[in-house]
């Protein structure tokens, strides 16, 4: 294996050991029993790190590595739910556009275009206005939003493969189209670029949802923490412990690039190949 | 695995035309198949040979007035008319399903782009096993296809794989798959003649084995010994039917200058060609 390719694979376990992080925290605050209210703590109101509190408190005195951890069900269970969406949504209807091509690849793919055309923050920031905020809401639309781009890249990836020679040669051995499609493409040849575009659709929910949460109004809102609204409410107090931002900011930084980089691994097995 | 098609099986297409929007590709051409025989059908580039093996198949555009054919397979006493059905494209298709792999098989031209680029070779011969309800070790029939090391090429990915090495893995698959028929579309082009003669030692096993077999190539050199008929496309159509033991008798002048052609790239004369082919 030449050295590029072992360093790339190195920063890939990297990342999925931060997304491991991740998830751990999300489930962590399923059964943590934090309470948002009674932490608030006037007395110990941003403190530096310490034995206790490991990352410090906030200027409410509350614990931020507490907050940190909680905070991943701002966006972990809704970012699954948005990923749901744009995979089911997106994997058949570019499956059977590549599949189906004519005018039927036509009318989806203008589907698609059609969706694609409308800003997603515009988008979400106007169904929020419209249906109210709730992060369920924000990730339906999040998901809807990002399905066209699923679905023109597994149409791509259909279309390109569907007269294929092993494509034919795997119909003429007998095999059933919709295992053809479902197992020789989706499967054998598409998977790693729909867990790619999960990962991506996954980071994208994180930024939504931290800039919005930041923005105020929309996402979640004090007193439940989100990794926007705990640097938003920390900004105006800069001068208390600068953990309180800056431990939200790399979070939010670390995800993201775990997220790329066990997407790397993805594409690069694939291009091996 | 091979299953050796019983006396009454037979594939019988006549009348077949296939037209484009702007003229007629494949007009009139009739052909039939029977288990244990290896039928050749020959002729230049763009005769429409492919064409013909892919409307045996039933793997040709089905939009109304592209193909008209009369096939009829008959598979243990059983007939099949799958161009008889409605002119529906999904009608057709289904009608062609139960045949395809079971009863005609196919060996691609391109053997590695018939090959599924992300499964290993292994895993693409059980799976036609699977089809064919069949529980022999793949390694088993890639060692029948020719390899000495059946155990390393199963676990290898196509594009690791020779040209030669990819017809091979292709014949496997079409011995797991067991078809009565098999429709083998020039096999042994691009493939040095060490190769190319191993490929036709395996089709003439299979034919031994019962396997009906239509053959499409260009080289008529080795034919004389091994094709039981011969056909000769030219510009869509069937020009000259013989048996195979007859081939130098050819009469037809897209014949004549095949054999000629054939004849002058193996740097001899008609009549080295016999002995060559004998």
């Amino acid at each position: 294996m030449s050295e590029p390719l072992r360093a790339n694979r190195t920063a890939s376990w990297l990342g999925g050991l931060g997304l491991a992080l991740v998830c751990a925290s999300w489930l962590v605050s399923l059964v943590g029993g934090y309470d948002v209210i009674a932490d608030v703590d006037i007395t110990r109101a941003s403190e530096a790190p310490s034995a206790a509190h490991l990352l410090g408190t906030d200027h409410l005195g509350r614990d931020i590595l507490w907050r940190l951890i909680t905070a991943s069900e701002a966006f972990f269970g809704p970012g699954l739910l948005a990923g749901l969406v744009a995979l089911g949504v997106g994997v058949p209807a570019g499956a059977l556009a590549g599949w189906l091509g004519g005018a039927a690849a036509g009318l989806l793919r203008y589907g698609f275009t059609v969706v694609s055309a409308l800003p997603r923050f515009v988008l979400v920031l106007l169904v929020c206005a419209i249906y109210g905020n709730e992060v369920w809401i924000i990730a339906l639309v999040a998901g809807a939003a990002y399905a066209p781009i699923v679905g023109e890249a597994i149409y791509e990836r259909v279309s390109h493969f569907r007269g294929a020679g092993f494509v034919l040669a795997a119909e003429a051995h007998g095999v059933h189209p919709l295992r053809v499609l479902g197992y020789h493409l989706l499967w054998v040849n598409c998977r790693k670029l729909v867990a790619r575009h999960a990962l991506q659709l996954f980071a994208f929910f994180l930024l939504l949802e931290t800039t919005l949460s930041y923005i105020g109004g929309f996402g979640v809102e004090e007193p439940q923490p989100s990794w926007g609204n705990m640097i938003a409410f920390e900004w105006a107090t800069f001068e208390g412990n600068a953990w309180a931002t800056r431990a939200p900011m790399l979070a939010i930084w670390g995800v993201l690039l775990s997220a790329m980089l066990v997407g790397e691994l993805f594409s690069e097995r694939e291009g091996r190949r | 695995m091979s299953r050796a098609g019983t006396s009454s099986d037979c594939v019988r297409m006549s009348g077949l035309r296939i037209t484009s929007p702007d003229r007629v590709l494949v007009e009139g051409v009739s052909l039939t198949l029977t288990p244990g025989t290896l039928t050749a059908l020959v002729g230049s580039s763009g005769s429409g040979k492919t064409l013909t093996t892919r409307a045996l198949l039933g793997m040709v555009d089905f939009r109304p007035g592209v193909v008209a054919a009369e096939l009829t397979v008959t598979v243990d006493g059983v007939e099949h008319h799958p161009y008889k059905t409605p002119t529906k494209r999904r009608a057709i298709e289904r009608a062609f399903r139960p045949l395809r792999g079971g009863v005609l098989g196919y060996l691609p031209q391109d053997a590695r782009g018939s090959l599924d680029p992300l499964r290993r070779v292994g895993k693409q011969v059980a799976a036609c096993l699977t089809l064919a309800g069949a529980a022999a070790a793949p390694t088993r029939l890639l060692q029948r296809a020719g390899f000495p090391d059946p155990e390393r090429i199963a676990e290898l990915y196509p594009h690791e794989l020779s040209g030669g090495m990819a017809q091979r893995a292709s014949i496997a698959m079409a011995l797991a798959r067991g078809s009565r028929f098999l429709l083998a579309d020039e096999p042994t082009t691009g493939l040095d003649p060490t190769v190319q003669e191993g490929i036709l030692k395996e089709l003439v096993a299979m034919v031994a084995a019962g396997v009906g077999v239509l053959l499409i190539t260009h080289d008529l050199r080795l034919l004389p010994k091994i094709a039981d008929r011969v056909l000769v496309m030219s510009g869509g159509r069937l020009v000259e039917d013989l048996p195979g033991a007859e081939m130098l008798q050819m009469r037809s002048e897209p014949g004549r200058a095949l054999l000629t052609a054939t004849a002058r790239v193996a740097g001899g004369t008609l009549g080295e060609l016999q002995a060559g082919g004998a």
